[in-house]
């Protein structure tokens, strides 16, 4: 039988984590509120551009735009988005598994990887992979800048030929329960082969303007897009993370509680048993 | 008078306007009018005022530039901001066109020409359109 005093001060311990979890429960239901809100809002307007863009690439020739180009894939740039900070299940480790298991189907030798988040980047570097940059602790100041400025040096990558294609993994967000992790091609730009037929379209200035200005704008808010719906995803899935701790923490404190009562209750017996042993023992 | 169907979209909010008979729009070299059966095209926004006629009654909003796509379904404004003419904060816009229009004449190296001028139009544009 354990010592009551041990289990007394298991419980104790016990008790301070289920505190800190479920403060941490509640500060990601805060940000995630908000991050939330944020991404709800952003939503339409990246898909809508994206719809526009698809409908204006069939009567585009990719020659006309250096990030249209298609070339034979022998490098491929990966943006991998991950957290600052841990405590949230398996967001981080199902990103860098998948791509981990990307990277070893073209291999290590030729792949750059652009780590946002502290997470992913300490993995990578670690394991020797190229990072070409990485962006940590911005998080919690997260603006439409920040994906200006990551776009702007991936895009960057990708024109001056290092790399001749962009992957971006990162967890999409689905629902509060669920987060996908998702790969998606940035560039080369690709668009279904389904080619919508158009009459006479007009387009002012001129098409060659609106596709050089389109573009560049339509990227960078793919950028804010990952970058949001990681955000919310990462939140989501702290606070999903932190309550089941703080549920398991509850039904560890209850059977140690049960068990400190056991331990009570037969010290008392013993204790009892003793003193009428004694009582007997002195009246023969 | 026929309509059709109108949307402005921006990265934070989306404004889903219905059923309109016109709406103007500042392009590029000029406004320019839609109605109905318009031809389908992409068309290039600078900063300036859309007015909207939605059954009879006119709207005026205030834009920071961006795209409009006519379909043949409907015509959607992906536009990087946009104001109601009732919903323009007239003392923040007075303040931001003080501000360009200090920065103007100092004309210091520091700062961007081309900024300034686009924030002075930016500021005269939604007190023109707050003044409606």
């Amino acid at each position: 039988m354990a010592n009551l005093k041990d289990i007394r001060d298991r419980i104790k311990s016990v008790k301070a984590i289920q505190q800190v979890t479920s403060a941490m429960k509640m500060v990601a239901a805060a940000k995630l509120r908000r991050a939330q809100e944020r991404m709800e809002q952003a939503r339409p307007y990246s898909k809508r551009l994206q719809g526009v863009i698809e409908n204006l690439l069939p009567d585009v020739d990719r020659g006309m735009l250096d990030l249209l180009e298609m070339r034979e894939v022998k490098r491929v740039g990966y943006l991998v988005v991950t957290s600052d900070r841990g405590l949230a299940g398996s967001f981080n480790t199902s990103v860098i598994k998948k791509t981990e298991l990307e990277i070893a189907e073209i291999g290590k030798g030729n792949s750059d990887i652009f780590c946002i988040g502290k997470k992913g980047r300490d993995y990578f570097k670690k394991r020797n992979y190229t990072i070409i940059e990485d962006h940590v602790e911005f998080w919690n100041e997260l603006d439409f800048n920040h994906a200006v400025k990551f776009g702007n040096s991936i895009i960057s990558h990708f024109l001056t030929g290092k790399v001749d294609e962009i992957r971006v993994v990162y967890n999409w967000f689905k629902n509060v329960g669920v987060q996908e992790i998702s790969l998606e091609q940035l560039l080369p730009l690709s668009f279904s082969d389904e080619i919508k037929q158009y009459g006479n379209r007009i387009f002012e200035p001129s098409k060659e303007k609106i596709v050089q200005s389109l573009i560049p704008r339509h990227l960078n808010t793919q950028v804010w897009k990952y970058l949001l719906e990681s955000y919310a995803s990462e939140q989501a899935a702290r606070m999903v993370a932190m309550e089941n701790a703080t549920e398991n923490a509850g039904d560890m404190i209850k059977s140690l509680q049960l068990e400190f009562n056991k331990a009570r209750q037969s010290a008392i017996t013993t204790e009892m048993l003793e003193i009428v042993g004694g009582a007997e023992a002195l009246v023969t | 008078m026929s309509t059709f169907q109108f949307e402005i979209v921006t990265p934070t909010r989306t404004l889903d306007k219905g059923q309109v008979n016109y709406v103007r729009c500042p392009g590029m070299d000029g406004s320019f009018g839609v109605m109905a059966n318009h031809l389908e095209g992409i068309i290039a926004l600078s900063i300036g005022e859309i007015k909207v006629t939605i059954d009879g009654k006119e709207e005026y909003l205030a834009t920071s530039g961006g795209y409009t796509e006519i379909t043949d379904e409907k015509m959607q404004l992906l536009v990087e901001s946009v104001e109601d003419s009732d919903e323009i904060d007239t003392d923040r816009a007075k303040r931001s066109l003080d501000r360009a229009q200090v920065r103007k004449e100092k004309h210091s190296l520091e700062i961007d020409g081309a900024r300034v001028e686009l924030s002075l139009d930016r500021a005269l544009n939604r007190l023109r359109v707050a003044r409606r």
